[in-house]
């Protein structure tokens, strides 16, 4: 995906939420005009009474001092009001849009997975959730960044009745801030923030590997070398930290610096009465002050837009718009190899056997769509490379592997394999799959917890729980990957038989990778792979 | 205890002070028109303080860093020691773990850099602020300290209602980021049936109920501050007011002290700068918030100073094991018990039906399973919960992989062995045919996740490590899984050669196997 689709989803999300945006402007707005102006009032006041009273009591007479002050505690007023205004609508905007465009972001991820697969699961979920956070503060600085140009301007306003030279002079020390602290920001904080999430993510990535190994961890005494390699790249994290803060606080200092110095340059240079010139002093070191939160996000933009770019990698292609392209039946697959050819028809059943890394698992993935390439494999007359991976899927049921569970209860895991199923069906598919008597002993039933990716399972338990999920889905072909290991003789048997008795009532065809024997009556036909 | 970020925020002040006593002199000097070398040098000042802030506002934020560096480097210690020396099998997801030992750490960055040196700066730099004020106005000065009553009331109130939010959000947080991780490990299960919309729907549910969440949070804290921002703006306003009226001699009651103009604005430019740190403190509230709901979720994965590792058994001949009665328990499971002996030097083969927790046992031996009752007798003396981790030999279901070549992999059981003792467990393991296959050989580098390599290859690498450490007590969790009969005839001859005379307890379903077994014990 590129970044225009990219931004088209952004603009999608932020759309709903775009009242909330417009408001966080006009608060961001109010609260720094007042702000400036009470500061500035407030000099101009004390400044024209000082003159007034010592210009005697006819002058203390004539000067107005009812409007001013009235005006003081108004502005003081508004200004706390359309703070508040601006932060809350201004992360309300943010957050309800960003939540939006997270999940947006991962339904493209499950409709075109291709790109993405070579990542680990902690390095995705930190794209999702980190990255995604970073945009969070775009939204957020928008308005004060659109806010400080106001200011900037009100500023200018203020300083035309000292003279062209002191509004020139402000208009100069604002434009350098800006011009400065933007160059100063792309070069400096860019590379570093995406650094910082790039070691983040990292991090997490290395982490989750090695907390799922655990119990090796603990045979072998590693838990040092494991944990002195999760510090050396924590501890490269906060040096790149302590750079970017330290970047970030140079930026803010130019400003801090600047306001001192665009009220010597008014003072000195005012052509003005002393109290107008204390009201452009003040209201210039309050505009060149609010300057801080368009330098803030100067340095940010550019990081953002890092992110979003490793976003649009993630994502990859959009997805094609599955065309309602001829529905495949899936009657026929043809299977070349090892110099055999084998055909075999809806219902058929095949066992696959080999020595291990003779590549059983990968015919499998090829043909349930997790894999491209391989030309020996056809279905209904067409070579699989050429049918859509989607609607590869759409014809098997599998039980991988690994037996792999999402975290969640027996019936989340299970509720997986078809949209609509009822507690009845998924007794009924652990029946066959005898593991009904041990979800019937758990405490809970089918709303046990079966752990993270199923530790809480045995390896036989999760085994036979996926085969559950996989007779549930309801497939015309049913694919299992050494389906009976780790199950004592006793079940495996079982399972072989009520597996037989479940083709045959359903007629689903079956291709089976194993290497038990018990396994073997299953298969009617029979490929040795390797030699 | 004063920090160096802290005594800089502190300096931030005093020149703050110098900033606005620059101001005052130089209007005081326009206005007595009083032009040349003495309004120049004002200027200068005014422009020099302003420099000078800035500096001590850089050095404040890195030494701030610094400080936050050290911090999460000690809870990281903890964190990552309590996380992968955690029971396996517990409630809490993996992703949620993860998200607690990393981003939960990097979490406490902003409390320690800016909200800890930021929170004694908000105490100490008003009290200053007031105290410079006073020399010129003491009425300003008062009207500075009147207003800090109702403020502190205020962020009181907001203080308590808001902690107990973002622990909530935190809590939701954690979750969330758990449910990412473990979704998009799952990808291809979710793919394979079809759930996509499903699990996009549940992940849209979870994801606007963190935001709806992080608003609540974010309100209060915004409240809190803008009652901060309501005392700062009045606080300006009365001391303009105030200052104003005196000059003017029109002041309702009689005047309790006389200003000039210099000290009237010396006062009024600092009446913000009294409240400054304070807001500087409450921007850096959502770090305060953030920190302490980390901390707490910190304390609850690593309640202890970590270090605990146990001295390992110093096994130097092989010991006999004996079970009694042990029950291992699971929050909502029991397992057991488990009574059998595995007499020293010989083979133990344990089977029984799947799920009657054979694997929980092998982990239960090396102090990573919940003990509830009964004990492990090691020759006769009671095993210490860890004490045989890092003296045992070991293959179990998941295979441990460091960045690094093969032969590093097949290194790590034993970082002392030679090149020669690796490429000979390589072999006995069953690895030639993959090391032939590869171009680099053992020296082929291995990712952490073991990509490209098959399941029975995996399997095989766990076992070479076992042959090359080759310690007086073996624990084998099912060695032949993912192989094929032959394979494994090959391999079951092979452990059962190496192993001879040292005590091995091996996991297995496969009958042949326990066929071969001086003792086999069969648990239900």
């Amino acid at each position: 995906m590129t970044r225009p689709q990219l931004d088209t989803m952004l603009e999608q999300a932020t759309r709903p939420y775009r009242s909330a945006t417009w408001l966080a402007i006009a608060c961001a707005a109010g609260a720094v005009i007042t702000g400036i102006a009470l500061l500035g009032l407030a000099g101009w006041f004390i400044t024209g009474a000082a003159l007034a009273g010592a210009a005697g009591i006819v002058a203390v007479q004539a000067f107005n001092y009812l409007l001013p002050s009235a005006a003081i505690r108004l502005l003081a007023i508004t200004r706390t009001v359309t703070r508040y205004g601006e932060r809350f609508y201004g992360h309300k905007a943010a957050l309800s849009a960003l939540a939006d465009f997270r999940v947006a972001l991962f339904e493209r991820l499950v409709s075109a997975p291709g790109t993405a697969a070579p990542r680990g699961a902690g390095d995705l979920a930190a794209l999702l959730i980190q990255d995604v956070d970073a945009l969070e503060d775009r939204f957020v600085r928008q308005p004060g960044q659109i806010a400080a140009l106001v200011g900037a301007a009100t500023a200018l306003a203020f300083a035309i009745p000292a003279g062209w030279a002191a509004t020139a002079a402000l208009a100069a020390i604002i434009l350098a801030v800006v011009i400065a602290a933007r160059l100063l920001a792309r070069r400096w904080l860019p590379e570093k923030a995406q650094a910082i999430q790039q070691d983040i993510a990292a991090l997490k990535l290395v982490f989750v590997e090695y907390a799922a190994a655990s119990p090796e961890i603990a045979a072998y005494a590693l838990a040092a070398p494991v944990e002195a390699q999760l510090q050396h790249q924590a501890a490269q994290l906060d040096t790149r930290r302590t750079a970017f803060a330290q970047a970030e606080a140079m930026l803010a200092a130019l400003v801090t610096a600047a306001g001192g110095l665009a009220m010597a340059a008014i003072l000195g240079l005012s052509e003005a009465s002393l109290p107008l010139t204390l009201l452009a002093a003040l209201a210039a070191a309050g505009a060149v002050e609010g300057l801080s939160a368009a330098v803030r996000s100067s340095g940010r933009d550019a990081v953002i837009a890092a992110g979003l770019a490793r976003l649009a990698v993630l994502i990859g292609t959009a997805p094609v718009p599955s065309a309602p392209a001829a529905h495949l039946a899936g009657d026929q697959i043809t299977i070349t190899q090892s110099g055999q050819t084998l055909v075999l028809k809806r219902g058929d059943r095949l066992v696959v056997t080999g020595p291990s890394g003779c590549g059983k698992t990968s015919l499998l993935e090829t043909l349930a769509g997790a894999r491209d390439a391989a030309s020996n494999v056809m279905i209904d007359g067409d070579f699989i490379g050429a049918i859509p991976a989607d609607q590869r899927r759409a014809l098997f049921a599998v039980s991988p592997q690994s037996a792999q569970m999402i975290a969640g209860t027996i019936a989340d895991n299970l509720g997986l394999a078809r949209p609509g199923l009822t507690a009845d069906d998924m007794w009924c598919a652990l029946e066959t799959a005898c593991f009904a008597d041990a979800v019937r002993a758990m405490p809970e039933g089918l709303g046990t917890w079966v752990g993270d990716g199923g530790t809480r399972l045995s390896g036989g338990e999760r085994k036979r729980l996926s085969l559950a999920r996989a007779l549930l889905a309801g497939r015309p072909w049913l694919l299992l990957d050494e389906p009976s290991e780790g199950l004592d003789p006793h079940t495996e048997c079982k399972v072989q038989v009520n597996l037989d008795g479940w083709l045959a009532e359903t007629g689903t065809g079956l291709i089976l990778v194993t290497h038990r024997d018990a396994m073997l009556p299953l298969g009617k036909q029979h490929l040795a792979m390797g030699s | 205890m004063p920090t160096r970020a802290f005594l800089f925020w502190l300096l931030d002040g005093l020149l703050a002070i110098a900033l606005a006593a620059a101001l005052a002199v130089a209007v005081s000097l326009l206005a007595e028109r009083v032009a040349g070398a003495e309004l120049l040098l004002a200027l200068t000042l005014l422009c020099t303080a302003g420099l000078a802030r800035a500096g001590a506002q850089v050095l404040a934020a890195g030494a701030g860093q610094h400080e936050a560096a050290r911090a999460k480097q000690a809870w990281r210690v903890r964190a990552f020691g309590a996380v992968l020396r955690a029971p396996a099998g517990l409630r809490v997801m993996l992703g949620e773990q993860t998200a607690d030992a990393t981003d939960r750490i990097e979490d406490l960055d902003g409390y320690h850099a800016r909200f800890q040196p930021l929170r004694l700066a908000a105490v100490a730099t008003p009290l200053m602020v007031a105290a410079a004020a006073a020399t010129a106005s003491w009425v300003a000065a008062a009207i500075m300290l009147a207003t800090l009553v109702p403020f502190a009331f205020g962020m009181a109130f907001a203080g308590t209602a808001a902690a107990r939010a973002a622990a909530r959000q935190l809590d939701a947080l954690s979750k969330l980021s758990g449910l990412f991780i473990d979704r998009v490990r799952a990808l291809p299960i979710i793919l394979g049936f079809g759930a996509q919309d499903r699990v996009v729907r549940q992940l849209g549910a979870a994801t606007q109920d963190v935001a709806q969440r992080t608003l609540v949070v974010l309100r209060v804290a915004f409240l809190s501050s803008a009652v901060m921002e309501f005392f700062a703006a009045i606080s300006v306003a009365l001391v303009a007011v105030y200052c104003g009226f005196s000059l003017l001699g029109l002041l309702p009651f009689r005047a309790p002290e006389t200003l000039t103009l210099g000290r009237a604005l010396f006062v009024l430019v600092l009446a913000p700068e009294f409240y400054l740190p304070m807001r500087r403190m409450a921007a850096a509230y959502h770090d305060k918030q953030i920190g302490e709901a980390a901390l707490e979720r910190l304390t609850r994965l690593a309640p202890t100073d970590g270090a605990t590792a146990a001295s390992s058994a110093d096994l130097t001949a092989p010991p006999g094991m004996d079970i009694r009665d042990l029950v291992i328990a699971y929050e909502d499971k029991l397992i057991g018990p488990f009574a059998f002996i595995a007499p020293a030097g010989e083979l133990t083969v344990i089977s029984g039906p799947s799920g009657a927790g054979k694997s929980s046992l092998l982990n239960a031996l090396l102090g990573l399973a919940p003990i509830s009752s009964g004990e492990i007798l090691l020759d006769g003396a009671p095993l210490v919960a860890t004490q045989l981790q890092g003296a045992v030999s070991w293959t179990g279901q998941m295979t441990l992989f460091l960045p690094g070549t093969l032969a590093d992999n097949i290194r790590l059981a034993r970082p002392d062995a030679s090149d020669e003792d690796i490429a000979a467990a390589a072999a006995s393991a069953g690895l030639t045919a993959l090391i032939a296959g590869r171009p680099a050989g053992l020296q082929t580098p291995i990712d952490p996740r073991g990509s490209g390599l098959s399941g029975g290859e995996r399997r095989r690498i766990g076992i070479a490590r076992a042959l090359l450490r080759d310690a007086p007590l073996w624990l084998l969790d099912e060695p032949t899984a993912d192989l094929d009969a032959a394979s494994a005839d090959a391999l079951i001859a092979l452990i059962r050669s190496a192993s001879q005379g040292r005590t091995v307890l091996l996991v297995t379903h496969d009958p042949a196997v326990a066929a071969l077994a001086d003792h086999h014990v069969v648990i239900a």
